[in-house]
């Protein structure tokens, strides 16, 4: 289990997530921004690939190819002196995490991997068994926001109270290495917390709660009807509870729901009062952050406008 | 056709239960041994919420090595969402032992058609060290998604250097990724797969109208399963 006390404030990879950079860019902008000013030693590095998440889990990438390049990224991370890899999305998180597991504790995968970078002349990427520790180098983002919540709650310019929030734990987070999560993976409160500090009222245990997005990678595109029905089951138990605010920490999630809802509207004839946003996109709100230059709210399929008014943002 | 071989993900071994228990792709505790077929996983399974999908059946057919299961539409429900795996009491993973069944089936060619929407991710990554949505996913969000999401996209640019991104989001990766898929193997698949796609549709254009039932497994037929494509059960 992982202790809040032990999450780091240094050294992190800020780890580029294609959906975030392709769909809504502004989860990168504003992750920067907070860490900025919660003094996080972070960095990023272009050199970092995409972690294969998404051709692995639509069965296209085997696990060889995964692993190899989760080990070039890690001779990335080392390299730069910023071996904590901090990632904006889960199934990043989930797809690192074990690979580093196999790394160290599969001889034979290791061996192949490292004498495939031998021969394709990549010497410098050599993996050697505990390069990197699966339980202390690797977190989720939302993890450092919820080590420095005081903080957020001390630099806080707008008060949120009286918003009804409901938070969206990621299962590429809390359900693949359950034994790695902070606090219970039954029923996460990451997102909670940090929204609680930002004045939110959370809304702590809905009907649903854990059920997945609906994206369920190969789903969407070749089981549409079934994804939005998942989508449709969590915005209607939402809907019902009154929510206006679903915060998100992965942009899978966030495509899902976001991008999803008003074609779940038109096509299942029903309607949502809820907008959607990122963790960080939300505290960097709350500390004052712009909008679209920082928060990158024009990317976003729901318009926020009316919750911005509301809240006296714009 | 000669089925490929993917070492790693599906090991040749004497049973399905030890090819999914060194399978790269399950945890080295998985504790498919110690199944009760208590149905925790099925009873908190999204896929068997809204179809006919059983992860605890799925399970059960690895447990008596039946290869029928291969062959089963079942399989490609599954969210890869992980309930399964975080609510088992025995430690078992229905969801990564279904990754190893998908794999186990590609190699002898079956569902490979429903890669070919999703091959390009490879490419695509090898030159820019990033993924994205594949072109016909991107059709189809474009149909479903509409105008502001299409005005968007056509925006992303400057919308990144607004934001103070990089135009686009290509990766400094030194040609590494190109070199390392190259090196597992993985261009020599996806030809692979491509070729069995490119059959696939041939002989489906071929037959047409006679009807060839193919072979499968007579000993255990999932409900509805063999005209079933692992659509909704129920509409809410």
């Amino acid at each position: 289990m992982k202790t809040i006390e032990n999450i780091p404030d240094s050294q992190l990879l800020l780890f580029k997530s294609c959906m975030v950079g392709q769909e809504y860019p502004g989860v990168e902008t504003s992750t920067r921004y907070v860490f900025d000013r919660l003094g996080i030693d972070y960095c990023i590095n272009d050199e970092q690939s995409c972690c294969t998440g998404i051709g692995h889990y639509t069965d296209i990438f085997e696990g060889l190819t995964t692993t190899a390049i989760a080990a070039r990224n890690f001779a990335v991370a080392k390299r730069c002196g910023y071996p904590n890899i901090t990632c904006l999305c889960s199934t990043c998180y989930a797809i690192n995490k074990e690979a580093c597991e196999v790394l160290n504790t599969n001889t034979e995968i290791r061996e192949k991997v490292n004498s495939i970078f031998r021969e394709q002349g990549l010497e410098n990427l050599v993996y050697e068994k505990d390069d990197m520790n699966p339980k202390t180098n690797f977190y989720h983002a939302v993890e450092i926001l919820l080590s420095k919540v005081n903080e957020i709650q001390e630099q806080k310019k707008f008060d949120f109270s009286g918003v009804k929030a409901a938070a969206h734990h990621a299962c590429h987070y809390y359900k693949v290495k359950y034994l790695d999560v902070l606090g219970s993976p039954e029923n996460p409160q990451l997102i909670d917390t940090i929204a609680a500090a930002c004045g939110a009222e959370p809304l702590r245990w809905y009907e649903d709660r854990t059920l997945t997005c609906g994206m369920g990678f190969s789903q969407l595109h070749l089981n549409k009807k079934t994804s939005l029905q998942v989508t449709k089951t969590k915005l209607d138990s939402l809907q019902k509870a009154g929510v206006e605010l679903m915060i998100h920490m992965c942009p899978n999630c966030h495509i899902q729901y976001d991008r999803y809802q008003p074609v779940i509207e038109k096509e299942f004839c029903v309607k949502y009062d809820m907008v959607h946003m990122n963790i960080a996109q939300f505290v960097a709100l709350s500390m004052g952050a712009d909008p679209y230059k920082i928060c990158g709210f024009q990317t976003h399929s729901v318009p926020l406008e009316g919750f911005l008014e509301k809240n006296g943002i714009i | 056709m000669i089925p490929y071989i993917n070492e790693y993900d599906t090991p040749e071994c004497k049973n399905l239960a030890e090819t999914a228990k060194k399978s790269i792709r399950t945890p080295a505790s998985l504790g498919l041994d110690r199944c009760i077929q208590c149905g925790a996983c099925t009873a908190s399974c999204p896929a068997a919420r809204f179809t006919d999908y059983s992860p605890r059946q799925i399970v059960k057919k690895v447990l008596e090595n039946d290869r029928g299961i291969l062959k089963s539409e079942m399989i490609w429900s599954c969210f890869y969402c992980y309930s399964c795996n975080v609510r088992c009491p025995r430690n078992n993973s229905p969801v990564t032992i279904v990754q190893v069944l998908r794999q186990m089936a590609i190699n002898e060619g079956i569902g490979v058609e429903r890669l070919g929407y999703f091959v390009e991710i490879g490419e695509y990554l090898a030159v820019n060290g990033a993924s994205k949505v594949p072109s016909a996913g991107v059709k189809n969000m474009e149909r479903d998604l509409g105008e502001r999401w299409i005005k968007f996209k056509k925006n992303l640019e400057s919308i990144r250097v607004e934001l103070d991104l990089s135009s686009k989001d290509i990766r400094n990766i030194h040609g590494e990724v190109q070199a390392i898929l190259e090196g597992t193997g993985y261009f020599e698949r996806e030809k692979w797969i491509k070729e069995r796609i490119q059959e696939k549709h041939l002989r489906h254009l071929l037959k047409n109208q006679c009807v060839n039932k193919e072979d499968t497994n007579g000993e255990f037929v999932f409900e509805n399963d063999r005209e079933h494509t692992g659509q909704p059960a129920f509409i809410i």
